[in-house]
């Protein structure tokens, strides 16, 4: 056997990627042997300007703007770093408020990658489904906040809109659609023969490899890897409103589906918990004084950890941000997932990732 | 958030001796760039299921010093040390520039900005 | 309106230079069922050599620069480029960082700038169907006939076969 390899590129511009990143598969024959990524594309160099362009209190918005799918995790990560070094209490309400937007986010963000893990293996017709459902979801988002991806909802201090009860009964006929369409999904990608084909068994990741690569969000979920930061921090009442870690076993692409499907099951139980049960208060509270000192947030954002990192000199201008993204870190899990898996597959198993090459480049 | 200081010849033995891979977390690798051209540089680890448990490893270097890699004990960390190298200019073991930046942008974006 | 739309259906090529994805998931929303822009004969495709809309999402960051004149040389003529969200058209949030140009315009020509940030679906297709008639209207301009000299006229002096004569040496932007 000759041991001849070739050289495949994948993007940066191909049909099956939404972003900008360049893959360079050596393979032999059919597989996989090395990978090389290249995931600067989109390098804007907000940290930076954190530092130097905006003041504290409008950084806020400008580091949604670093990923527009998970805007409303950066924002709320920054704005709780924030709430820390400032010694601000929020209101209960606006604690509720601000969780019931982080996971219609995680919502509409699983749907998207659902559907585009469908479009990846050709069943065209699943994503446009997907994707017409997914309408509900911004549908409430936009009538909660007024926005349909960058809602700028949370500010230091509590959350911008209040929740009026028409809203809310919208919000409650809506998350029940999607509940039973989502059910419906789970069927399709559990039992269709030709999604099952492109998904059983490929792209597996062992629970081992993903501690030894720390893997996170649905990708170590998906191996078995008890990790959900929902779990592990204190600043928000997740557990009050019934979040329950969802973990699966194989590793493969369709455990990654199954622990999406799970979790959107899981987000909407949390979603009427909250919308039935939202206490009355002030959804703001005046923030005073300027940050100093250092603090270091997490928060689960749709693809994983998110972790925030300030620091202040009780001035207006922070002197650091540090922005760790969910994708950034998975990286390296990513590139060893290739290795060995046919190049037929890339497409399917990167739509299964469900990278955020703008968190990673920010 | 526990913070623990080392130096940069003795971080590897720490971490190596500290960091047991299925209970620890490897979140990142941080720079803050300090005044008087000081770089700490952050190891962070979280622990898996523990509520809200941090530690940051962080140990102050010169521009010029060599940060030694612990890519051999953790390989995810290779990513962190390649956007270390690109945003302050420094020289990590074993990582090469160009994760980020191109030639003609700027070069070490964050260990000027101090005002 | 029909008659119109059915002489061409316009293949989209979508390019990230930067963007937020927010810009670029509202694309892939307007493809989708309740937007439904394909009803135009727009289709998504991958491909640059076969597609007649080029939209733009993103400030323009130093690394995609290449990429997007590599694009937009390979579409074939007539081609119209749509620029997507606030920072395409302008640089946006991210007007002046480091590592960003402030906007497509820079770069090529531009023929519908769209903002908002992010965009919404109704105004992609908006824009999209502005483009469709900048298409046509390129279209029809290319295909008229035309001569590559006029004739030689004589004006303030000087004997010239452009329709406007070649002044040397003067403000030009008066005219």
């Amino acid at each position: 056997m000759s041991k001849k390899t070739i050289n495949i590129p994948i993007g940066s511009q191909h049909i099956a990627l939404l972003e900008p990143v360049r893959f360079k598969f050596e393979c032999e024959n059919e597989k996989i042997i090395t990978v090389d990524s290249d995931v600067g594309f989109v390098h804007r160099g907000i940290e930076r300007a954190c530092t130097t362009k905006f003041k504290f209190d409008g950084i806020g918005y400008v580091v949604a703007r670093v990923c527009g799918l998970c805007a409303i995790t950066h924002s709320l990560s920054y704005t709780v770093a924030i709430e820390k070094l400032l010694g601000t209490e929020i209101s209960v309400k606006a604690k509720y408020l601000r969780i019931l937007l982080l996971e219609l986010d995680r919502i509409h963000s699983h749907m998207l990658c659902l559907s585009h893990t469908c479009e990846s293996a050709g069943f065209e017709a699943m994503f446009m489904r997907i994707m017409g459902d997914r309408e509900l979801v911004m549908e409430i988002q936009e009538l909660l906040t007024g926005n349909r991806i960058q809602f700028d909802y949370i500010s230091i201090g509590g959350v911008n809109r209040d929740l009026s009860s028409e809203i809310a009964q919208k919000i409650r006929q809506n998350l029940y659609e999607v509940k039973q369409r989502a059910l419906g999904y789970r069927e399709e990608f559990t039992n269709n023969w030709s999604l099952s084909l492109k998904f059983k068994g490929i792209g597996a990741l062992s629970l081992d490899d993903a501690y030894r690569f720390n893997a996170i969000g649905p990708l170590a979920r998906a191996s078995g890897l008890h990790v959900d930061v929902r779990n592990e921090i204190n600043y928000l009442p997740f557990s009050e409103v019934g979040f329950v870690m969802q973990t699966h076993k194989a590793g493969d692409i369709n455990a990654r589906n199954l622990i999406r499907l799970d979790e959107i099951q899981n987000s909407i139980k949390m979603c009427e918990n909250i919308v039935n049960g939202l206490p009355e208060g002030d959804i703001f509270t005046k923030p005073k004084g300027k940050p100093n000192g250092e603090a270091l947030v997490r928060f689960e954002a749709p693809r994983g950890e998110l972790m925030y990192y300030v620091k202040g000199n009780a001035t207006a201008m922070l002197e650091r941000v540090r922005i760790k993204t969910p994708t950034f870190s998975s990286i390296p899990a990513f590139s060893h997932i290739f290795v060995g898996e046919d190049y037929a597959d890339v497409p399917a198993i990167l739509a299964s990732f469900d990278p955020c090459l703008s968190c990673t480049a920010k | 958030m526990r913070k623990i200081e080392v130096t940069l010849e003795n971080v590897r033995e720490e971490i190596q001796s500290f960091y047991e891979y299925n209970k620890w977390h490897f979140l990142t690798i941080n720079g803050v760039a300090l005044a008087d051209n000081i770089l700490e540089v952050q190891w962070i680890f979280s622990k898996y299921e523990a509520m809200d448990e941090v530690i940051i490893f962080f140990a102050h270097a010169k521009y010029a010093d060599l940060i030694p890699s612990v890519a051999d004990i953790i390989p995810s960390a290779i990513i962190s040390q390649r956007e270390l190298v690109d945003m302050f200019g420094v020289v990590v073991e074993g990582s090469e520039k160009g994760l980020y930046l191109d030639e003609d942008s700027l070069q070490a974006p964050l260990s000027g900005c101090r005002i | 309106m029909y008659e119109k739309y059915r002489k061409k259906s316009p293949w989209i090529l979508h390019y990230n230079a930067g963007s937020c994805n927010g810009c670029d998931i509202e694309i892939l929303a307007a493809l989708a069922p309740k937007y439904d822009l394909e009803r135009f004969g727009v289709i998504n495709t991958g491909n640059p050599k076969q597609s007649d809309i080029f939209l733009i999402t993103g400030p323009v960051t130093l690394r995609s620069r290449e990429r997007i004149v590599e694009l937009y040389t390979q579409i074939p003529e007539p081609k119209v480029v749509v620029a997507v969200g606030s920072c395409s058209c302008t640089g946006g949030v991210f007007r002046d960082m480091y590592n960003v140009e402030d906007g497509v315009d820079r770069y090529i020509p531009v023929d519908v700038y769209i903002p908002g940030c992010a965009v919404s679906p109704e105004l992609i297709i908006d824009g999209v169907v502005k483009g469709l008639d900048i298409l046509e209207q390129k279209t029809k301009e290319m295909e008229k006939p035309f001569k590559l000299f006029q004739e030689a006229t004589t004006k303030d002096g000087i004997t010239s076969r452009r329709e406007t004569p070649l002044r040397v040496g003067e403000d030009n932007e008066k005219n």
